[in-house]
Protein backbone atom coordinates (compact mmCIF):
# COMPACT_ATOMS: atom_id res chain seq x y z
CA UNK A 1 0.00 0.00 0.00
CA UNK A 2 1.34 3.52 -1.09
CA UNK A 3 1.83 5.86 1.74
CA UNK A 4 1.49 9.55 1.50
CA UNK A 5 2.46 12.25 4.43
CA UNK A 6 -1.06 14.35 2.93
CA UNK A 7 -4.13 13.14 0.52
CA UNK A 8 -5.43 16.15 -1.50
CA UNK A 9 -9.36 14.84 -2.86
CA UNK A 10 -10.55 16.88 -5.40
CA UNK A 11 -8.42 18.66 -8.30
CA UNK A 12 -10.65 21.11 -9.00
CA UNK A 13 -8.53 25.03 -8.39
CA UNK A 14 -8.49 24.61 -4.99
CA UNK A 15 -6.97 20.96 -4.84
CA UNK A 16 -4.30 21.71 -6.77
CA UNK A 17 -3.27 24.59 -4.97
CA UNK A 18 -3.28 22.70 -1.64
CA UNK A 19 -1.01 20.26 -3.57
CA UNK A 20 0.95 22.31 -4.85
CA UNK A 21 1.55 24.56 -2.02
CA UNK A 22 2.36 21.14 0.34
CA UNK A 23 5.08 19.68 -1.95
CA UNK A 24 6.35 23.38 -1.96
CA UNK A 25 6.74 22.28 1.86
CA UNK A 26 8.78 19.19 1.33
CA UNK A 27 5.62 16.88 1.93
CA UNK A 28 4.78 13.67 -0.07
CA UNK A 29 1.37 14.29 -1.13
CA UNK A 30 -1.11 12.55 -3.38
CA UNK A 31 -4.27 14.28 -5.07
CA UNK A 32 -6.77 12.04 -6.31
CA UNK A 33 -9.25 12.72 -8.47
CA UNK A 34 -12.72 11.11 -9.66
CA UNK A 35 -11.96 12.18 -13.22
CA UNK A 36 -9.39 14.59 -14.97
CA UNK A 37 -7.86 17.62 -13.38
CA UNK A 38 -10.35 20.10 -13.76
CA UNK A 39 -13.40 18.39 -14.71
CA UNK A 40 -15.85 19.88 -12.67
CA UNK A 41 -16.81 23.38 -11.39
CA UNK A 42 -13.08 24.73 -12.22
CA UNK A 43 -14.00 24.64 -16.11
CA UNK A 44 -17.62 25.73 -16.09
CA UNK A 45 -16.89 29.26 -14.46
CA UNK A 46 -15.85 32.52 -15.45
CA UNK A 47 -12.41 33.67 -14.83
CA UNK A 48 -11.54 35.92 -12.36
CA UNK A 49 -9.65 37.41 -9.14
CA UNK A 50 -11.43 40.73 -7.60
CA UNK A 51 -11.64 42.31 -4.25
CA UNK A 52 -14.59 44.45 -5.79
CA UNK A 53 -17.22 41.65 -5.55
CA UNK A 54 -16.11 40.91 -1.63
CA UNK A 55 -17.61 42.27 1.68
CA UNK A 56 -15.52 44.71 3.68
CA UNK A 57 -13.53 42.69 6.00
CA UNK A 58 -11.55 39.36 5.92
CA UNK A 59 -13.00 38.60 2.74
CA UNK A 60 -11.59 41.46 0.71
CA UNK A 61 -8.30 40.94 2.99
CA UNK A 62 -8.03 37.54 1.70
CA UNK A 63 -9.25 38.34 -2.03
CA UNK A 64 -6.56 40.66 -2.21
CA UNK A 65 -3.91 39.11 -0.57
CA UNK A 66 -4.48 36.31 -3.39
CA UNK A 67 -4.36 38.81 -6.41
CA UNK A 68 -0.91 39.22 -4.74
CA UNK A 69 -0.15 35.59 -4.85
CA UNK A 70 -1.16 35.23 -8.85
CA UNK A 71 1.52 38.06 -9.48
CA UNK A 72 4.13 36.30 -8.07
CA UNK A 73 2.74 32.69 -9.13
CA UNK A 74 2.53 34.22 -12.70
CA UNK A 75 6.14 35.41 -12.44
CA UNK A 76 7.59 31.55 -10.69
CA UNK A 77 5.43 29.05 -13.44
CA UNK A 78 7.00 28.19 -16.09
CA UNK A 79 3.22 27.24 -17.25
CA UNK A 80 1.39 30.04 -18.86
CA UNK A 81 -2.33 30.49 -17.11
CA UNK A 82 -3.24 33.99 -18.66
CA UNK A 83 -2.88 35.88 -15.84
CA UNK A 84 -3.54 39.51 -16.13
CA UNK A 85 -4.33 42.81 -13.91
CA UNK A 86 -6.70 44.84 -15.85
CA UNK A 87 -9.10 46.37 -13.60
CA UNK A 88 -12.95 45.80 -13.29
CA UNK A 89 -15.39 48.09 -13.62
CA UNK A 90 -18.87 47.67 -11.72
CA UNK A 91 -21.91 49.72 -13.20
CA UNK A 92 -24.73 51.29 -11.87
CA UNK A 93 -27.94 51.58 -13.27
CA UNK A 94 -29.73 54.10 -11.01
CA UNK A 95 -28.97 57.29 -8.70
CA UNK A 96 -30.27 54.58 -5.81
CA UNK A 97 -27.58 51.96 -6.99
CA UNK A 98 -25.03 54.70 -7.31
CA UNK A 99 -25.79 55.90 -3.35
CA UNK A 100 -25.36 52.07 -2.02
CA UNK A 101 -22.11 51.80 -4.32
CA UNK A 102 -20.84 55.33 -2.57
CA UNK A 103 -21.17 53.50 0.72
CA UNK A 104 -19.79 50.72 -0.13
CA UNK A 105 -16.84 52.28 -1.82
CA UNK A 106 -16.18 54.30 1.17
CA UNK A 107 -15.97 51.60 3.29
CA UNK A 108 -13.30 49.54 0.95
CA UNK A 109 -10.83 52.74 0.72
CA UNK A 110 -11.41 53.40 4.14
CA UNK A 111 -9.36 50.06 4.85
CA UNK A 112 -7.09 51.30 2.52
CA UNK A 113 -8.45 49.29 -1.34
CA UNK A 114 -7.88 51.33 -4.49
CA UNK A 115 -11.40 51.38 -5.58
CA UNK A 116 -13.04 54.88 -6.60
CA UNK A 117 -16.24 55.79 -8.09
CA UNK A 118 -16.31 57.19 -11.65
CA UNK A 119 -19.22 59.21 -13.28
CA UNK A 120 -20.97 58.78 -15.99
CA UNK A 121 -18.80 60.68 -18.74
CA UNK A 122 -15.82 58.50 -17.55
CA UNK A 123 -17.90 55.44 -17.80
CA UNK A 124 -18.53 56.16 -21.56
CA UNK A 125 -14.67 56.79 -21.35
CA UNK A 126 -13.84 53.36 -20.11
CA UNK A 127 -15.80 51.46 -22.17
CA UNK A 128 -17.36 53.22 -25.01
CA UNK A 129 -20.36 50.70 -25.68
CA UNK A 130 -21.83 51.23 -22.74
CA UNK A 131 -25.69 52.29 -22.85
CA UNK A 132 -25.47 56.55 -22.53
CA UNK A 133 -28.14 56.44 -19.70
CA UNK A 134 -26.16 54.80 -16.93
CA UNK A 135 -25.33 56.71 -13.63
CA UNK A 136 -21.92 56.12 -12.76
CA UNK A 137 -19.60 52.96 -11.29
CA UNK A 138 -16.68 51.86 -9.84
CA UNK A 139 -13.61 51.32 -10.66
CA UNK A 140 -11.06 48.47 -8.99
CA UNK A 141 -7.76 48.80 -10.33
CA UNK A 142 -6.76 45.37 -8.73
CA UNK A 143 -8.58 43.64 -10.03
CA UNK A 144 -7.41 40.48 -12.27
CA UNK A 145 -8.41 37.92 -14.75
CA UNK A 146 -6.83 34.30 -15.52
CA UNK A 147 -7.56 31.14 -17.27
CA UNK A 148 -9.59 28.82 -14.59
CA UNK A 149 -8.38 25.46 -16.00
CA UNK A 150 -5.06 26.22 -17.40
CA UNK A 151 -4.70 27.64 -13.34
CA UNK A 152 -5.31 24.36 -12.52
CA UNK A 153 -2.76 22.69 -14.92
CA UNK A 154 -0.39 24.93 -14.08
CA UNK A 155 -0.30 24.27 -10.37
CA UNK A 156 -0.64 20.21 -11.00
CA UNK A 157 2.28 21.10 -13.38
CA UNK A 158 4.35 22.78 -11.33
CA UNK A 159 3.40 20.44 -7.84
CA UNK A 160 4.54 17.10 -10.23
CA UNK A 161 8.28 19.04 -10.82
CA UNK A 162 8.11 18.95 -6.84
CA UNK A 163 7.61 15.43 -6.49
CA UNK A 164 3.28 15.41 -6.49
CA UNK A 165 1.76 12.24 -7.41
CA UNK A 166 -1.59 12.70 -9.06
CA UNK A 167 -4.17 9.94 -9.02
CA UNK A 168 -6.40 10.96 -11.72
CA UNK A 169 -9.29 8.79 -12.32
CA UNK A 170 -9.26 7.74 -9.09
CA UNK A 171 -12.81 7.50 -7.18
CA UNK A 172 -12.56 7.67 -3.61
CA UNK A 173 -14.89 5.01 -2.10
CA UNK A 174 -14.04 5.57 1.64
CA UNK A 175 -11.58 6.81 4.31
CA UNK A 176 -10.90 4.49 7.00
CA UNK A 177 -10.42 5.60 10.77
CA UNK A 178 -8.26 3.96 12.97
CA UNK A 179 -9.23 2.94 16.83
CA UNK A 180 -8.58 6.46 17.99
CA UNK A 181 -10.64 7.90 15.11
CA UNK A 182 -7.89 9.65 13.31
CA UNK A 183 -7.17 9.38 9.71
CA UNK A 184 -5.84 6.49 8.63
CA UNK A 185 -6.07 5.60 4.57
CA UNK A 186 -8.02 6.36 1.56
CA UNK A 187 -9.93 4.00 -0.31
CA UNK A 188 -10.46 4.35 -4.55
CA UNK A 189 -11.70 2.12 -6.57
CA UNK A 190 -7.97 1.67 -8.32
CA UNK A 191 -6.32 1.08 -5.12
CA UNK A 192 -5.57 2.47 -1.25
CA UNK A 193 -3.65 4.76 -0.12
CA UNK A 194 -2.11 4.67 3.39
CA UNK A 195 -1.99 8.47 5.26
CA UNK A 196 -2.40 10.54 8.50
CA UNK A 197 -3.86 13.34 7.01
CA UNK A 198 -6.84 14.06 4.18
CA UNK A 199 -7.48 17.30 2.68
CA UNK A 200 -11.21 17.80 1.54
CA UNK A 201 -10.78 19.59 -1.82
CA UNK A 202 -14.30 18.19 -3.38
CA UNK A 203 -16.06 21.69 -3.78
CA UNK A 204 -19.65 20.81 -4.25
CA UNK A 205 -18.89 16.93 -4.01
CA UNK A 206 -17.43 17.59 -0.45
CA UNK A 207 -20.35 16.46 1.66
CA UNK A 208 -20.05 13.25 0.16
CA UNK A 209 -16.16 12.57 1.06
CA UNK A 210 -17.28 14.24 4.63
CA UNK A 211 -20.05 11.62 5.25
CA UNK A 212 -17.55 8.93 4.91
CA UNK A 213 -16.24 10.02 8.30
CA UNK A 214 -19.63 11.19 10.02
CA UNK A 215 -19.33 14.55 9.14
CA UNK A 216 -21.99 17.04 7.58
CA UNK A 217 -20.60 19.78 5.68
CA UNK A 218 -23.77 22.17 4.77
CA UNK A 219 -22.35 22.52 1.21
CA UNK A 220 -24.72 22.97 -1.59
CA UNK A 221 -24.79 23.25 -5.24
CA UNK A 222 -25.49 26.75 -6.81
CA UNK A 223 -25.64 26.87 -10.44
CA UNK A 224 -24.60 29.09 -12.76
CA UNK A 225 -25.00 29.83 -16.61
CA UNK A 226 -22.65 31.47 -18.85
CA UNK A 227 -23.21 32.63 -22.30
CA UNK A 228 -20.24 32.68 -24.86
CA UNK A 229 -19.86 35.52 -27.52
CA UNK A 230 -18.20 34.66 -31.03
CA UNK A 231 -14.92 36.21 -31.96
CA UNK A 232 -14.79 39.45 -32.48
CA UNK A 233 -12.25 42.42 -32.97
CA UNK A 234 -14.40 44.76 -31.47
CA UNK A 235 -13.69 45.38 -27.88
CA UNK A 236 -17.00 45.21 -26.26
CA UNK A 237 -15.19 45.22 -22.97
CA UNK A 238 -11.59 46.11 -22.17
CA UNK A 239 -11.99 44.25 -18.68
CA UNK A 240 -14.32 42.53 -16.33
CA UNK A 241 -17.25 45.09 -16.74
CA UNK A 242 -20.66 43.79 -14.07
CA UNK A 243 -23.61 45.41 -12.69
CA UNK A 244 -23.29 46.34 -9.43
CA UNK A 245 -27.41 44.51 -8.88
CA UNK A 246 -24.66 41.13 -8.95
CA UNK A 247 -23.70 42.00 -5.31
CA UNK A 248 -27.33 41.70 -4.70
CA UNK A 249 -27.67 38.22 -6.76
CA UNK A 250 -24.72 37.11 -4.45
CA UNK A 251 -25.32 37.87 -1.00
CA UNK A 252 -29.01 37.33 -0.20
CA UNK A 253 -28.97 40.09 2.77
CA UNK A 254 -28.42 42.94 0.79
CA UNK A 255 -32.34 44.46 -0.08
CA UNK A 256 -32.38 46.13 -2.80
CA UNK A 257 -34.76 45.79 -5.71
CA UNK A 258 -33.96 46.46 -9.24
CA UNK A 259 -36.15 47.61 -12.07
CA UNK A 260 -35.53 44.71 -14.28
CA UNK A 261 -38.45 42.41 -15.90
CA UNK A 262 -39.87 39.35 -14.80
CA UNK A 263 -37.55 36.29 -16.49
CA UNK A 264 -34.38 38.83 -15.00
CA UNK A 265 -35.62 38.46 -11.36
CA UNK A 266 -36.84 35.18 -11.63
CA UNK A 267 -33.83 34.08 -12.93
CA UNK A 268 -32.07 35.81 -10.35
CA UNK A 269 -29.52 37.19 -13.41
CA UNK A 270 -27.18 40.17 -13.47
CA UNK A 271 -25.49 41.36 -15.90
CA UNK A 272 -21.46 40.22 -15.87
CA UNK A 273 -18.82 39.98 -18.86
CA UNK A 274 -15.22 39.14 -19.42
CA UNK A 275 -12.87 38.90 -22.25
CA UNK A 276 -10.76 36.25 -22.90
CA UNK A 277 -7.44 35.87 -24.68
CA UNK A 278 -8.84 34.08 -27.58
CA UNK A 279 -11.39 36.78 -27.94
CA UNK A 280 -14.44 35.59 -26.84
CA UNK A 281 -16.38 37.35 -24.10
CA UNK A 282 -18.01 35.88 -21.29
CA UNK A 283 -21.31 36.80 -20.55
CA UNK A 284 -23.20 35.60 -17.35
CA UNK A 285 -24.12 36.23 -14.74
CA UNK A 286 -27.10 33.82 -12.81
CA UNK A 287 -27.52 32.06 -9.47
CA UNK A 288 -29.84 29.36 -9.02
CA UNK A 289 -30.29 26.16 -6.36
CA UNK A 290 -30.69 23.46 -9.22
CA UNK A 291 -29.21 19.91 -7.67
CA UNK A 292 -26.38 18.99 -9.12
CA UNK A 293 -27.85 19.38 -12.51
CA UNK A 294 -26.01 21.32 -14.91
CA UNK A 295 -28.08 21.33 -18.06
CA UNK A 296 -28.35 24.74 -20.03
CA UNK A 297 -31.55 26.34 -19.68
CA UNK A 298 -33.71 28.29 -22.64
CA UNK A 299 -34.66 30.65 -20.28
CA UNK A 300 -31.51 31.83 -18.24
CA UNK A 301 -30.21 31.65 -21.66
CA UNK A 302 -32.73 34.18 -22.55
CA UNK A 303 -32.50 36.51 -19.38
CA UNK A 304 -28.83 36.44 -19.22
CA UNK A 305 -28.82 38.03 -23.38
CA UNK A 306 -31.99 40.75 -22.44
CA UNK A 307 -29.87 41.77 -19.18
CA UNK A 308 -26.53 42.40 -21.34
CA UNK A 309 -28.10 44.21 -24.29
CA UNK A 310 -29.59 46.34 -21.75
CA UNK A 311 -25.60 47.45 -20.86
CA UNK A 312 -23.99 46.97 -23.72
CA UNK A 313 -26.09 46.87 -27.15
CA UNK A 314 -23.50 45.93 -29.74
CA UNK A 315 -23.79 42.96 -28.13
CA UNK A 316 -27.19 42.31 -30.20
CA UNK A 317 -25.21 42.05 -33.16
CA UNK A 318 -22.64 39.50 -31.60
CA UNK A 319 -23.51 35.72 -31.97
CA UNK A 320 -23.98 33.92 -28.79
CA UNK A 321 -21.88 30.26 -29.74
CA UNK A 322 -22.50 28.49 -26.75
CA UNK A 323 -23.88 28.21 -23.62
CA UNK A 324 -22.43 26.32 -20.17
CA UNK A 325 -23.83 25.82 -16.67
CA UNK A 326 -21.54 24.58 -13.50
CA UNK A 327 -22.17 24.70 -9.99
CA UNK A 328 -20.91 26.41 -6.88
CA UNK A 329 -19.98 25.15 -3.86
CA UNK A 330 -22.37 27.48 -1.64
CA UNK A 331 -22.59 27.64 2.14
CA UNK A 332 -24.75 29.95 3.97
CA UNK A 333 -22.91 32.76 5.16
CA UNK A 334 -20.23 32.73 1.61
CA UNK A 335 -17.16 32.24 3.73
CA UNK A 336 -15.18 29.25 2.35
CA UNK A 337 -14.56 26.64 5.59
CA UNK A 338 -10.85 26.02 5.64
CA UNK A 339 -9.89 23.94 9.03
CA UNK A 340 -8.79 20.62 10.63
CA UNK A 341 -12.33 18.72 11.87
CA UNK A 342 -11.97 18.72 15.46
CA UNK A 343 -14.00 15.10 15.71
CA UNK A 344 -11.79 13.80 13.40
CA UNK A 345 -7.81 14.14 13.58
CA UNK A 346 -5.99 14.26 9.95
CA UNK A 347 -9.23 15.11 7.94
CA UNK A 348 -9.04 19.24 7.15
CA UNK A 349 -11.82 20.79 5.03
CA UNK A 350 -11.05 23.16 2.25
CA UNK A 351 -14.08 24.02 0.19
CA UNK A 352 -17.16 25.87 0.29
CA UNK A 353 -16.12 28.87 -1.39
CA UNK A 354 -18.89 29.54 -3.66
CA UNK A 355 -17.72 32.20 -6.95
CA UNK A 356 -14.94 32.87 -5.13
CA UNK A 357 -12.38 29.52 -5.57
CA UNK A 358 -10.38 30.59 -8.75
CA UNK A 359 -9.87 34.16 -6.84
CA UNK A 360 -9.04 32.27 -3.60
CA UNK A 361 -6.88 29.30 -4.81
CA UNK A 362 -3.54 30.57 -4.04
CA UNK A 363 -4.18 32.19 -0.58
CA UNK A 364 -6.66 29.24 0.59
CA UNK A 365 -3.65 26.26 -0.62
CA UNK A 366 -0.89 28.61 0.62
CA UNK A 367 -2.76 28.49 4.21
CA UNK A 368 -4.33 24.94 4.22
CA UNK A 369 -0.13 24.04 4.02
CA UNK A 370 0.52 26.18 6.90
CA UNK A 371 -2.13 24.87 8.84
CA UNK A 372 -0.73 21.18 8.45
CA UNK A 373 2.50 22.12 8.80
CA UNK A 374 1.88 23.78 11.88
CA UNK A 375 3.00 27.25 11.05
CA UNK A 376 1.04 30.72 11.68
CA UNK A 377 -1.65 31.22 8.87
CA UNK A 378 -1.03 34.35 7.13
CA UNK A 379 -4.31 35.59 8.40
CA UNK A 380 -6.72 34.55 11.55
CA UNK A 381 -9.04 32.25 10.20
CA UNK A 382 -10.87 31.25 12.97
CA UNK A 383 -14.13 32.64 11.03
CA UNK A 384 -13.24 29.79 8.32
CA UNK A 385 -13.39 27.51 11.04
CA UNK A 386 -15.64 24.32 10.06
CA UNK A 387 -16.45 24.48 13.97
CA UNK A 388 -18.74 27.67 13.56
CA UNK A 389 -21.47 25.02 11.81
CA UNK A 390 -21.31 23.16 15.04
CA UNK A 391 -21.89 26.43 17.15
CA UNK A 392 -24.91 27.38 14.76
CA UNK A 393 -26.33 24.05 15.21
CA UNK A 394 -26.25 24.13 18.79
CA UNK A 395 -27.41 28.07 19.26
CA UNK A 396 -30.36 26.85 17.33
CA UNK A 397 -31.55 23.65 18.97
CA UNK B 1 1.41 20.48 -46.89
CA UNK B 2 2.42 17.57 -44.26
CA UNK B 3 -0.08 15.59 -42.56
CA UNK B 4 0.88 17.47 -39.56
CA UNK B 5 -0.55 20.85 -41.05
CA UNK B 6 -3.93 18.84 -41.11
CA UNK B 7 -5.97 21.09 -39.73
CA UNK B 8 -8.57 19.03 -37.82
CA UNK B 9 -10.58 22.06 -35.68
CA UNK B 10 -11.58 24.38 -38.68
CA UNK B 11 -13.24 27.21 -36.65
CA UNK B 12 -10.06 27.38 -33.90
CA UNK B 13 -7.73 26.46 -36.92
CA UNK B 14 -5.88 23.28 -34.95
CA UNK B 15 -3.30 21.52 -36.62
CA UNK B 16 -3.29 17.28 -36.07
CA UNK B 17 0.40 18.29 -35.15
CA UNK B 18 -0.64 20.35 -32.11
CA UNK B 19 -3.65 18.01 -31.43
CA UNK B 20 -1.44 14.92 -31.49
CA UNK B 21 1.54 17.05 -29.59
CA UNK B 22 -0.68 17.67 -26.62
CA UNK B 23 -2.18 13.93 -26.33
CA UNK B 24 1.22 12.41 -26.40
CA UNK B 25 2.56 15.13 -23.74
CA UNK B 26 -0.20 14.76 -21.40
CA UNK B 27 -1.15 11.32 -22.16
CA UNK B 28 -5.05 13.30 -21.41
CA UNK B 29 -9.00 12.85 -22.17
CA UNK B 30 -10.34 14.45 -25.15
CA UNK B 31 -12.00 17.00 -23.08
CA UNK B 32 -8.14 17.91 -21.75
CA UNK B 33 -7.31 18.09 -25.53
CA UNK B 34 -10.66 20.86 -25.64
CA UNK B 35 -9.20 22.89 -22.87
CA UNK B 36 -5.27 22.97 -23.66
CA UNK B 37 -6.00 23.35 -27.15
CA UNK B 38 -9.27 24.88 -28.14
CA UNK B 39 -10.23 22.39 -30.50
CA UNK B 40 -14.03 22.42 -30.52
CA UNK B 41 -14.01 25.47 -28.73
CA UNK B 42 -14.96 27.41 -31.47
CA UNK B 43 -18.70 28.41 -33.65
CA UNK B 44 -19.55 25.05 -34.27
CA UNK B 45 -18.72 23.64 -30.56
CA UNK B 46 -17.12 21.11 -32.11
CA UNK B 47 -19.62 19.31 -34.08
CA UNK B 48 -16.90 19.15 -36.93
CA UNK B 49 -14.02 17.72 -35.08
CA UNK B 50 -14.76 15.66 -32.60
CA UNK B 51 -15.07 12.60 -33.83
CA UNK B 52 -11.35 12.78 -34.76
CA UNK B 53 -10.12 14.36 -31.52
CA UNK B 54 -12.15 11.25 -29.81
CA UNK B 55 -10.53 8.80 -32.39
CA UNK B 56 -7.25 10.08 -31.66
CA UNK B 57 -7.13 10.17 -28.18
CA UNK B 58 -7.91 6.67 -28.28
CA UNK B 59 -5.29 5.42 -31.07
CA UNK B 60 -2.56 7.62 -28.89
CA UNK B 61 -3.22 5.97 -25.06
CA UNK B 62 -5.09 8.81 -23.22
CA UNK B 63 -6.92 7.51 -20.35
CA UNK B 64 -8.69 4.62 -21.00
CA UNK B 65 -10.83 4.11 -17.53
CA UNK B 66 -13.44 6.94 -17.71
CA UNK B 67 -16.83 6.41 -18.30
CA UNK B 68 -17.59 10.08 -18.89
CA UNK B 69 -18.52 11.23 -22.54
CA UNK B 70 -15.93 12.46 -23.77
CA UNK B 71 -17.09 16.05 -25.21
CA UNK B 72 -20.67 17.13 -24.43
CA UNK B 73 -22.94 18.78 -27.12
CA UNK B 74 -23.74 22.74 -25.50
CA UNK B 75 -26.65 24.91 -26.92
CA UNK B 76 -27.42 26.75 -29.20
CA UNK B 77 -26.82 24.27 -32.30
CA UNK B 78 -26.31 26.82 -34.11
CA UNK B 79 -25.00 30.58 -33.42
CA UNK B 80 -27.49 33.18 -32.70
CA UNK B 81 -27.32 36.95 -32.05
CA UNK B 82 -27.90 38.09 -28.41
CA UNK B 83 -30.61 40.34 -29.74
CA UNK B 84 -32.67 37.14 -31.19
CA UNK B 85 -32.01 35.72 -28.04
CA UNK B 86 -32.34 38.86 -25.81
CA UNK B 87 -35.75 38.92 -27.21
CA UNK B 88 -35.11 42.35 -28.80
CA UNK B 89 -34.64 41.19 -32.50
CA UNK B 90 -37.05 39.07 -33.76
Amino acid sequence: MRSFDVIVIGAGVIGSSVAYHLVKKGLEVALVEKGGVASGTSSRCDAVALICDKKPGIDTEIGFASIQLFKQLANEFSVDFEFSSRGSLYVCETEQELEVAREYVSQQAKDGYEMRMVDRHELQEIEPYLADDLAGGIWTEVDSTMNPYKLCYAFVEEGKKLGLQVYDYHAVQNITLDDRGRVESVVTDRGTFHTKRIVNCAGVWSPKIAEMVGVHIPIKPRKGMVLISEKTPLKVAHQKVHEFGYMLSKFEDIHFKRNVSELVEKHNVAFTIEPTDANNFLVGGHRAFRGFDIRSEIEVMRAIAERAIRFLPILKELNCIRAYAGVRPWVEDHLPIVSEVEEVPGFYIASGHEGDGISMSPITGRMVAQLITGERTDFNIDKLNFSRYKNNQAVNI
Amino acid sequence: MGDNETVICRCEEITLKEIKETIERYQCSAREVKLRTRAGMGPCGGRTCRCMIDRLVEQLGGPSISNEISLSYRPPVRPVSFGVLGGDVK
